[in-house]
This record gives C-alpha cells, structure tokens and sequence, in this order.
C-alpha cells in the first residue's frame, strides 16, 4: 500500500468557500470548526535498511582496504583489477599483448588470408610505390581496405553464382520436374 | 573502393600541395605574400619613396625585398634561466588513521547495526552446509553478533542504548586490529564433510604485506618503496653544489617544459615512466648577482632564476651512470627529509609545492 502523499493531507481548507457553500441556518459553531486545519499523523515507514558486514577487498596485487557490503564473505580476493591490467599499468612487461601461437594457426591463417585487415600491419611495397605520397596522409583509412575486400568477395560469389551455382532447394525442385 | 575511401582520396589530393594548410585555403588561390610596408607602398605609389638609408646617393626603392625590422636592444641580462624539474613519487598507502577517527568508524558501525534490519541468514547459507555450519560456529564465539568488527553489542537488547566506545578500549583502538579480526574470522573452520576442522590443521589465511616495507626498516632512501603513504621527491647531489632537484640551463630554442624533461633523462637516465604535470612551474628559486668590488655596474658572477616544474614518477628508477651534469649521488626523500638536506631558502621555495604527506 502506497502512503498518502502529504500534499493532499495538509491542504489549507479555504474559509471564503466554506462560508458561501454554508446555509445561513447552520451555527456559527460548525463553521469555525471547518475552518480550522484538519492534519491527520501520516506514518512514513523508514527505508530497509539490510545488514552490512566490514569486508576486506585484496587487489590482486595484495593491496588490501575494507568496505561496507551486505556479502557475509569476510574476505574478497579480485583476479582482475587495475593492478594487473595493461591499460592501468603500462609500464609492465608482464601484462603486454604477446600473441601465442605455439601450434603455428594463426600464421597458417595469414599465409592463406593475407593480413589486410591488420589495421597496423606495414604496407606491401608495390602499394606503397602505387600511391605515393598520398598514402601518408590517409592512414586512418586502413580500415577501408577491409571494406573492399568484403565488397570484391561479395562480387565474385554472385557472378559465380549467376553462372550456374544452384542451391540444394533449386536443385531437388529441377529433380521433381524431370521426373 | 568504398565511397567513404574514394572522398577521403579526394581531399588527401588537395592537400597533397601543403600539407600544413585546412582544407579550404587549399582549394583558394594562393595569396599574394604582402607585407604591410609593400601595401603602403602600393597606396603611395604616385610619390616616390625616399630609401631609409644614410649617405648621399639615391637610390630606386625595392619594394620586393622586406624591409630591415629593428628589434628593441634589451639590456645584457645579469640572470640566467634555468629550469629543473621536482619528481614526485605519489602516496601509495592511505595514512594510518586516529585512534579517535577508529572510534567513530566503530560508533558509526554500531549506528548502522541499530538502524539496519538484522542479518538474514538463510538468505545466504542453506542449511546443513559446511558454509552454514562454518557460519554457525564464528558467531556463537561472536556471543550471537553477525558483525566481525563491533564487538559484543546487541543493538535491540536491553544495553542497546550502550554504543560508545569508551577511552582506551581495546576495541577503537587500530584498524589493523579490525584487519586480524576478518582475517582470523576468515579462516575455515569446517571440512567439506561437514566436520569441524582442529586448530592446528586449519589452513592459515594469507596476510597482506605490511604498511613498513623492507626499505623502510633499514631506511634505505634511494629505494622507491620506502614510506609507502607519503610522497618522495627526487634530489641529487652536484658535486660541492650539495643536494638540489635536477635542474639546468634553458635553450634558447627551448620551452621550460621541454627543458626539465631533457635535464630529466640527461641526469637520471630514460629507465622511468614519468609524467610532466601541466607546462607551469611550481616553485622557483632566485639567486642574486655578484658585482665587482671596485665597479659595481660589472658582474663578476651571474645571477640564476630556476624554474621548477612537477613531474610524477610511475615506475622505473633513477639511474645515475653516465649523466651530463656531474651528478654523483640521488635520494628519494620525503617532505620532512628534504628540509634537513636541502639549502633553508631553496627548501622554503619548494615547500609551497609539496603536498601535506
């Protein structure tokens, strides 16, 4: 059940109203009553409040601080914080991006897929002699020869397609026909 | 090719020109280089100018080549500038705190003991549970309290109203004591099938490294972890000079900022990850002028006007070999240190800077 808002409790009752709306035959008595403030006692229910505990927070560097929380764990250990992540701790060479590849995957990709969309790979040589000068100034539109290869691909396909690809729905349809 | 990639191209080929000009001058015409004299010049072209030169002859006025600009001849400076650089190592710990300020954090902890609704306990643990009985067992040695870290108060009993800490209990005393208590609170007491576990086979919980670090106890001052909640500043020692921050002369080709950067790397070598807060310096020390005993207009030794600058040390450490200031000696000291090293006016100077820890 919502409580009553107390705007609507303590509005003021208006004495020229109540003294127009009366009939002069009513004593002079009641009026004064009516005039007067009526303000009933509203109960507003404190908020629940649930019970916290003191809690020690260990960083994963060891650093500790305690806090309020509603957790009955008297210790929280974090495994990743700003004490062993790259962006808060660059000068750390442990926490540096080293890409494993031990199994070679990654490297196979690349010799089959190229690495056009390695947005900061260094440029093949004839490109580079292609466009000159120019090149330099757009280098933030690497990312655009990624979009190019997708749109090249996408050619491709559907010229091989209008050449005589079917689907396996097409086909079974062209199978009913003849028989 | 994309659209976005080809208009890209587009304006890259009206920049090719020059690179250094916007996008709209460089579609314009390029301006004529005019100088205010050559436009006067134009304006007044039906009278002859006289050339601005001495002797007799008369010379044709060329107006294609810029005329001679004057500079105002100052005065040979009596200071030199010099710009040095106050690296700080910030605070790493928070300050340990008063033992009134433990008080009022335990005073606030019974408060919110009082106002908050008691501890649920089947919300968090099922019953039977090794957690649950584990729970079960702290809290009947807490005499029925769920808190760790209030002592024995029962905010709805009939000593309720009783919530003060009274002067020298043990109680407000430390926050390292409110850490022992979570920390041997933390320890499980229950195996996983469900019985109690002995004292001595229970698996201790680590404890964190202490706020006094190794360097601290043998003070050893060219340490970076030494005085873990107060900042160090770095200062060398210059031959008969004495201790100082890292300072130098400024180029002329030189900002203050880029000055104490290179004094940086020039007298403390590049192994740091350091910030340069802000191209303000902070502090600045004046040296007057020598005069001539006999010719009190002629120096004998010039006056200096350092200019320090704040910088922040994130790793890495000094590392003195090879600098190219004659500099034999550094230390990482804290505030109170520096004023029984430094010179009583230059530390007065650099006082202004420092942080209160």
């Amino acid at each position: 059940m919502a409580p009553k808002l107390p705007t609507t409790l303590l509005r003021r009752p208006c004495l020229s109203a109540s003294a127009s709306s009366t009939s002069p035959s009513s004593s002079p008595a009641t009026t004064t009553l009516q005039a007067q403030q009526v303000r009933h006692a509203t109960f507003v229910p404190r908020s629940r409040r649930p019970y916290t505990f003191t809690q020690l927070v260990q960083l994963s560097d060891g650093s500790t601080y305690t806090m309020r929380t509603t957790s009955p764990a008297a210790i929280f250990r974090s495994t990743r914080d700003t004490r062993n992540h790259a962006m808060w701790q660059p000068s750390d060479p442990s926490l540096r991006n080293v890409e494993v590849d031990e199994a070679g995957k990654l490297a196979a990709f690349r010799a089959r897929f190229g690495r056009s969309w390695d947005v900061d790979v260094a440029e093949s040589k004839e490109e580079v002699e292609a466009s000159g000068a120019e090149k330099k100034e757009d280098e933030g539109m690497d990312y655009d020869t990624f979009a190019d290869l997708i749109s090249g691909y996408a050619v491709k396909e559907g010229g091989s397609k209008s050449g005589g690809g079917l689907s396996a729905k097409e086909q079974a349809r062209l199978d009913k026909k003849k028989k | 090719m994309t659209a976005s990639s080809r208009g890209g191209r587009a304006v890259s080929a009206l920049l090719k020109g020059s690179p250094s000009i916007c996008s709209q001058c460089a579609r314009l015409p390029p301006l004529q280089q005019r100088l205010y004299s050559a436009a006067t010049a134009a304006a007044s072209d039906a009278s002859p100018i006289q050339a601005p030169i001495s002797g007799g002859d008369l010379q044709t006025p060329d107006l294609t080549t810029p005329p001679v600009m004057h500079y105002p001849q100052h005065a040979p400076s009596q200071y030199s500038i010099k710009s040095g650089l106050i690296l700080t190592r910030p605070p790493l710990l928070t300050r340990t705190l008063h033992p009134f300020e433990t008080a009022f954090f335990l005073y606030q902890k019974r408060l919110e003991e009082r106002l908050s609704a008691p501890f649920r306990k089947g919300f968090y643990f099922r019953h039977d549970t090794p957690a649950e009985l584990d729970w079960r067992i702290k809290v009947r040695e807490r005499h029925g309290v769920a808190g760790r870290d209030i002592g024995r108060y029962n905010p709805r009993g009939r000593m309720g109203w009783n919530d003060e800490v009274l002067v020298g209990s043990p109680l407000g005393a430390s926050e390292e004591a409110v850490k022992e208590r979570i920390l041997t609170d933390a320890e499980m007491r229950v195996s996983e099938d469900g019985e109690e576990i002995p004292k001595e086979d229970r698996i201790k919980v680590e404890r964190p490294a202490p706020r006094r670090t190794e360097s601290d106890e043998k003070n050893d001052v060219r340490k970076l972890d030494r005085a873990l909640d107060r900042t160090l500043y770095l200062v060398v020692r210059k031959g008969e000079a004495g201790w100082q921050f890292p300072s130098g002369d400024v180029l002329t080709s030189e900002n203050l900022h880029e000055t104490a950067a290179r004094i940086l790397a020039e007298s403390a070598g590049v192994n740091m990850n350091t910030w340069i807060v802000g191209r303000v310096p902070v502090a600045h020390v004046v040296t007057k002028p020598v005069f001539k005993q006999d010719n009190p207009a002629q120096i004998e030794k010039k006056g200096e006007k350092v200019f320090f600058l704040k910088g922040r040390i994130m790793a890495g450490q000094a590392d003195l070999t090879d600098n190219k200031h004659g500099l034999t000696d550094f230390k990482w000291l804290t505030r109170e240190e520096l004023q029984d090293v430094l010179p009583r006016g230059y530390y007065s100077q650099a006082r202004l800077m420092m942080a209160e820890r």
